[in-house]
């Protein structure tokens, strides 16, 4: 009966904090650099469900390269839903080549998902660096990115997605695509069915990080099984209000559109989301699980934890710092 | 001398073994005995008549490379999809689904959504962001319409196709898409429950 008690006061807790952490306000002092900017290190920018052609996307957009002055991303990982509604040669200009035009006219590279809004052969557009490929990997530093088309993830994919991985010697490995394993959205939620396949290679090889958006909002997920996953879908479309709150989720931001700022030293991944006017959202450092079993063959993976802090604080207000528990 | 009974007795081996393995695939007379992999067969041999078509007439085209045009990319896909409506201009809902090949994937699709699978099928399909389209032979996919994407476990249970071609959900029907050519290839109608 007590421990019963004790039980229903501690899920009452974990609601009233997961409401705090189910945010609508951006949070963080505006034009903040969360980001320690560590010579050497891998940077990039995130950005999904953006090809919307409208001022929000461009507000992003302008928000995106007034950060890269002081935090010099050399690309930018794209999360699907690259160009909404019409592909025409003026589609590809309104709803990329505009608004990212300064960022493209710095030499940073733009790398693509597809999403279900995309057509397939936006893979031969060469701005996307897809090589003509519809799944892909690429380099740099110290992490190996693995960019997958959730749309259809047939055998041949998962095939080369199991050998991609067993393959590659990266300290980090993260993945990218479209549709998310988990959300809280209530619009879609997450694809299980799409979970089933890919988490258990996932945890195989011991990939540390997964990008996804479909979901118009931001959420941070408590880590899975050792896995870092973020839902970043409101770059330039915007779904008010569609959070569910959970006691999965770490934060959750659905109340105006944002992108991330990643960066990745050693054994940490420093992560900023800027909300489009520019104020953070959430932020901290992750720390890069430890593989039990250096084979990558069915090991699982150290339950990983996150190491620093999140800020939760209201503008103005003194930072606090929330330890997270392991997922 | 003794060299060419010895053959002679192998090949009279080889002959009965085959004979009694070709006996036992037919199975007793008058059934069917595996129906699902002739109608696999007779899908696999329309797609690689199909394939044949399409590559016949994409060898006149040059081939689309990675480009900063998205026009070059639009007019690669336009014209491709003109060619191929051109060679197949009668083509009809049924030409490659045909009605015992379009029973066989409902049956395929039927037993894939049953049990476990279920509840995760649904679940990508709603997560899918289901569409509605008017569908027709040779039409092209309208680019502002997303496309539904398929549910994984859909793709490891139904034949496999080449890269040139994919299946698509829309609605409760299963198309046949040409993804150059963003075109209809053919569709089964009523084919997810």
């Amino acid at each position: 009966m007590l421990s019963r008690f004790f039980l229903i006061v501690l899920e009452s807790l974990l609601l009233i904090q997961t409401a705090d952490r189910v945010s609508g306000q951006p949070e963080g002092a505006k034009d903040e650099l969360a980001v320690p900017v560590k010579p050497g290190s891998v940077r990039f920018a995130v950005i999904g469900d953006n090809g919307t052609g409208e001022r929000r996307q461009y507000e992003v957009a302008q928000q995106m390269a007034k950060y890269h002055e002081r935090f010099p991303f050399n690309f930018v990982i794209m999360l699907g839903d690259n160009i909404y509604g019409g592909k025409r040669p003026a589609d590809f200009k309104r709803k990329f080549e505009d608004p990212y035009q300064p960022l493209l006219d710095a030499g940073v590279k733009f790398y693509a998902s597809l999403g279900n809004h995309d057509d397939p052969n936006e893979r031969f557009y060469k701005p996307f660096n897809m090589g003509g490929k519809r799944f892909y990997s690429f380099k740099n530093g110290k992490a190996e990115f693995f960019v997958l088309d959730s749309n259809y993830m047939d055998p041949q994919q998962l095939d080369w997605l199991d050998k991609q991985l067993q393959g590659s010697t990266s300290t980090w490995k993260i993945c990218y695509f479209h549709h998310p394993l988990y959300s809280e959205g209530k619009f879609h939620g997450p694809d299980t069915g799409l979970r089933a396949l890919l988490e258990p290679i996932f945890e195989k090889y011991g990939v540390n990080a997964v990008f996804s958006g479909h979901e118009h909002v931001y959420e941070r997920i408590k880590p899975r099984n050792g896995i870092y996953y973020f839902v970043l879908g409101n770059s330039g479309e915007l779904r008010p209000h569609n959070l569910k709150r959970s006691p999965d989720t770490a934060k959750g931001f659905d109340t105006d559109q944002s992108f991330m700022l990643v960066e990745i030293s050693g054994d940490e991944l420093f992560f900023q989301t800027v909300s489009r006017t520019g104020a953070t959202v959430d932020s901290g450092v992750l720390e890069k699980q430890t593989n039990v079993n250096s084979s990558g063959s069915a090991g699982r993976l150290n339950r990983s934890h996150f190491s620093a802090a999140c800020r939760t604080s209201v503008e103005g207000a003194a930072l606090e710092f929330l330890p997270f528990s392991t997922g | 001398m003794l060299r060419k009974p010895i053959i002679s007795e192998l090949c009279r081996i080889a002959l009965a073994l085959t004979a009694a393995f070709a006996v036992r695939a037919q199975g007793p007379p008058n059934q069917p005995v595996n129906r699902g992999a002739l109608l696999s067969q007779d899908f696999e041999q329309r797609v690689t008549d199909y394939l044949k078509m399409r590559k016949a007439v994409e060898a006149g085209m040059p081939k689309l490379k990675p480009t900063g045009s998205p026009a070059e990319i639009a007019e690669h896909e336009r014209e491709l999809a003109r060619r191929i409506r051109e060679a197949r201009p009668r083509a009809r809902q049924g030409d490659i689904f045909t009605p015992e090949i379009g029973g066989e994937f409902r049956h395929i699709i039927e037993i894939t959504m049953r049990g476990g699978h279920a509840a995760r099928i649904k679940q990508s399909l709603k997560s899918a962001e289901p569409v509605q389209l008017r569908l027709g032979v040779n039409d092209t996919y309208p680019a502002s319409v997303p496309l539904q994407s398929t549910p994984p476990a859909l793709l490891l249970n139904l034949p496999k196709l080449p890269a040139q071609v994919e299946y698509r959900v829309v609605g409760h029907n299963l198309l046949l898409r040409d993804v150059g050519a963003n075109l209809i290839v053919d569709w089964l109608p009523a084919a997810i429950p």
